[in-house]
């Protein structure tokens, strides 16, 4: 038997570690394909319009992509899960609105900003509560729970923007407006919550219970995992990334607006699926997830720089969708034969 | 004049020959038993028979011309059905439905329930089933599924129905019920092949017999009157010791289990439905088995055991008199280990490295190696375990489940062990083992139990119990009816009480009783 399976997977014998190998040991293993998509779609818009290659239009790309880049990374660790928080958007919008809000009536931004941090985590707490206490699907409690949040803020807010924000404030002028090295804050801090929750991915009991739930959940719950509590911690995350998303868009904008935020959680699910983590569960990459979303805004940027009405903007992405995940999928049943 | 032949079979699995010129012939109206311990390759020859693989060499002869089945539908067309252990039937939907899966009488688009009644309330009736063709199959008890399995089986007129170890899923009245099956199966001249490993059984009702072993035809189609239990035994088993040597060390099983001084105490444990008032012991340094049909207790008391369910009433202590803990996390905290051998469902990930697998238990559920892992080191602590319990595999990394079942269930074993437990709790764990492994499996219980662990095993496969254990507890309908050890452990003392409650004295075991 052990000989045959020398035979078939050569990758099982001893291999050379060079760099891309023990980079993707690091980050988790199947976002090649998003990375490689995103670096081919730079360089292929940037030989066409060269004037997409400038730093300041990359960055831009980097900088609008946070927050759905976040929200993906978050996602990851419920994917892998076989359960999806599509309420992210709502939660996004919700600790915005809820942060303006209390920022207006003259609470210090910082306070107001743990607040909505706060707000955020008791959305996942609620999500938890929803689908695993009360076993509901995670698809459709969420997507409930999006709007009931869409909504909330709407009516806490008049549905209207919520402005007159103070954005001397140090909250506005670091998250917002903030550089360093050239680069948004912003970015800084997608980059720090990617490493962190990679670490905890990669290295923590909690990161390898959540793979391992996706792989099997019954098998986890005989070995002792407490299969749920794991899950609610990760709805627990979803939220609090969500909230860092919301609040970084509000130090950005510098107004609560209860109508952004449109279609995020589809971008962010869409996202951490292209950069690798399949809806089948299993497996995970935060680094891929984060990559995915960042290709996904890249792309509806870089149709700008060709003339395409903004009317097929959608469209397009939509349609850029369904064949990165197609790839993906056609990748993994060549693959299936020999796992077999 | 037979109805299916097959000749000269031979099909190798890698390097190994799973059957050597091996053949069976069945006639019409007679009941056929196909014997031979686990891997002696009854179940590729089976399968053979029903299309599900093909043979690399050898014929196949149905009605006396040559036939090759591309699949199990196609062998299913020709008039060659199955009825296996596992059942496939659609739970949701009804009796009636689950009869005519994927080929419905139709009338124009529609489904003809007229006609499926028609054809379908006669076969029922025959067999006994009274049950409403419309309810749906989840509300039926798992003996009268069975039932519609093989009335599945039935309404497309087979000219050979090969039933694979059907007697485990139906039950009290077993026997009987069989009885009356094959007898209206005979009266239908199918051609009956019969696999089981329940002997008194075979004996009382086949006619012909034929055993396999390694692969190889030990006995060809002779009239069962001509054999007795004892004689398939040996034809079975051949000349090889009975007993197996134990290969793996005793020092090596010390460091894996936790010793405590006292044992495990069940007292007065009544589960919901099934077990009642039940009371035992098990102390450190024995294996005690529980043997029992589906449906009477021992399954779920092992459940008990693990903490997955909660007695109703009664106490259960751990080893070291601790008080059984609520939930099964706990019970894992406690020294628990539930080996199940429902490995794929409940064991392995199969998509995982085998390393992962290993050390699931102890470093990723339980904790025990902090909040930060290197993962280096835990390869490394799999691997020890690997070549511990002789785990064949290429490495660490190669993932569960590009392994044989044997080293499957090794690796089972291995992720419980690696959290040290003072009490091993297995279920069923050598099912669909190969012969090798199983004896490595065997061995190493003795050594778990040796280095003062506290073991419990229920089976299925009576002769493993048998061999295993140091004494067994029998259960039925859901009470303690004896406890057998010594020279008073024996299959046929198990069987007989497993079905009956009692035990016949000696000299007076009817075939069928």
């Amino acid at each position: 038997m052990s000989t045959k399976i020398d035979e078939r997977r050569p990758e099982a014998a001893p291999r050379r570690a060079g760099v891309g190998t023990v980079v993707r040991k690091v980050f988790g293993a199947d976002w090649s394909s998003a990375a490689i998509a995103l670096v081919g779609l730079i360089v292929v818009v940037g030989l066409l319009r060269p004037e997409f290659l400038s730093f300041t239009q990359l960055s831009n790309v980097a900088q609008q992509s946070v927050y759905v880049a976040l929200m993906a990374s978050g996602l990851a660790f419920l994917i892998t899960q076989g359960e999806v928080d599509l309420s992210v958007g709502g939660t996004y919008v919700l600790s915005a609105v809820a942060t303006a809000i209390l920022i207006q009536n003259g609470l210090d931004p910082w306070l107001a900003a743990i607040c909505g941090l706060l707000l955020a985590v008791a959305v996942g707490a609620l999500n938890s509560v929803v689908v695993l206490g009360i076993r509901i699907n995670s698809l459709i409690a969420t997507l409930a729970m999006g709007w009931v949040l869409r909504g909330l803020s709407a009516a806490i807010s008049g549905g209207r923007q919520i402005i007159g924000m103070p954005i001397d404030h140090p909250f506005f002028t670091i998250l917002g407006g903030g550089e360093i090295l050239n680069v948004a804050v912003s970015v800084w801090i997608l980059v720090l919550v990617v490493a962190v929750l990679t670490v905890v991915l990669r290295a923590t009991p909690f990161g390898f219970r959540v793979r391992e739930i996706g792989s099997n959940e019954d098998a986890a719950q005989f070995a002792g995992i407490p299969v749920r509590r794991t899950k609610a911690t990760a709805f627990l995350m979803s939220g609090f990334i969500a909230g860092i998303a919301g609040l970084l868009g509000l130090a950005f904008f510098t107004s609560g607006d209860p109508t952004s935020g449109n279609g995020f959680e589809l971008f962010a699910v869409a996202g951490a699926v292209i950069g690798g983590n399949p809806l089948t569960g299993g497996r995970a990459t935060v680094f891929g997830a984060a990559i995915g979303a960042v290709l996904l805004n890249a792309v509806s940027i870089a149709l700008v720089y060709f003339n395409i009405p903004a009317v097929w903007s959608q469209f397009a992405t939509g349609l850029i969708i369904i064949s990165a995940v197609s790839v993906d999928g056609i990748r993994r049943h060549r693959r299936s034969p020999q796992d077999a | 004049m037979y109805t299916l032949e097959a000749q000269d079979i031979s099909k190798s699995y890698g390097g190994v020959r799973a059957l050597d010129r091996a053949a069976i012939a069945v006639r019409p109206g007679s009941v056929h038993a196909l014997l031979g311990e686990n891997g002696a390759g009854k179940s590729t020859l089976v399968k053979i028979m029903t299309g599900a693989i093909r043979p690399d060499s050898g014929v196949l002869r149905l009605d006396g011309a040559d036939v090759r089945f591309a699949s199990t539908a196609d062998a299913f067309r020709q008039g060659v059905g199955v009825v296996s252990q596992e059942l496939s039937l659609f739970p949701h939907l009804s009796v009636l439905a689950n009869m005519f899966p994927m080929r419905e009488p139709r009338r124009g688009p529609f489904v003809d329930r007229r006609e499926m009644l028609r054809l379908a309330v006669p076969i029922l009736d025959e067999l006994g089933l009274e049950v409403d063709p419309m309810v749906p199959v989840s509300r039926l008890p798992l003996a009268e599924r069975q039932l519609v399995e093989i009335g599945k089986a039935l309404v497309t007129k087979p000219r050979v129905l090969l039933l694979d170890e059907p007697t485990s899923a139906l039950e009290s009245g077993a026997t009987d019920r069989l009885l009356h099956i094959l007898r209206v199966l005979r009266s239908q001249d199918v051609a009956v092949v019969f696999v089981s490993h329940i002997l008194e059984e075979v004996m009382s009702v086949c006619d012909e017999i034929t055993v396999l072993r390694d692969g190889v035809v030990v006995t060809a189609g002779e009239d069962v009157g001509a054999h007795t239990v004892e004689s398939v035994v040996s034809a079975m088993i051949g000349d090889r010791p009975r007993v197996v040597v134990r290969p793996s060390g005793r020092a090596l099983a010390e460091q894996a289990v936790a010793t405590t001084t006292s044992g495990l105490r069940v007292d007065g444990v009544t589960l919901h439905r099934t077990v009642q008032d039940v009371s035992f012991a098990v102390e450190p340094g024995e294996i005690v088995g529980l043997a029992g049909l589906a449906g009477s207790g021992p399954a779920e008391l092992l459940r008990a055991l693990a903490g997955i369910e909660s007695p109703v009433r009664g106490t259960i202590s751990l080893p070291g008199g601790i008080k059984a803990p609520h939930g099964q996390r706990a019970h894992i905290a406690a020294g628990v280990a539930y080996v199940s051998g429902d490995r794929r469902r409940l064991g392995l990930m199969l998509d995982k490295p085998v390393w992962e697998n290993v050390v699931q238990v102890r470093t990723m559920a339980m904790g025990k190696d902090g909040a930060f892992l290197r993962v280096p080191g835990l390869v490394t602590r799999a691997g020890e375990h690997m070549s511990r319990l002789n785990i064949r595999a290429s490495s660490p990394e190669a993932t569960a489940g590009s392994l044989s079942g044997g080293n499957q269930q090794k690796v089972v074993l291995a992720k419980w062990l690696d959290n040290t437990p003072s009490t091993i709790v297995l279920d069923d764990p050598t099912r669909g083992v190969d012969i090798g492994a199983k004896a490595e499996i065997h061995g190493l219980l003795g050594d778990l139990a040796a280095a003062g662990a506290v073991v419990v095993l229920r089976s299925t496969d009576l002769e493993e119990l048998v061999a295993v254990c140091e004494r067994v507890i029998v259960l039925y309908r859901g009470r303690i009816c004896a406890e057998l050890r010594g020279d008073g452990l024996s299959t046929s003392a198990l069987l007989q009480l497993m079905n009956t409650g009692e035990l016949a004295p000696e000299g007076s075991q009817a075939p069928a009783s």
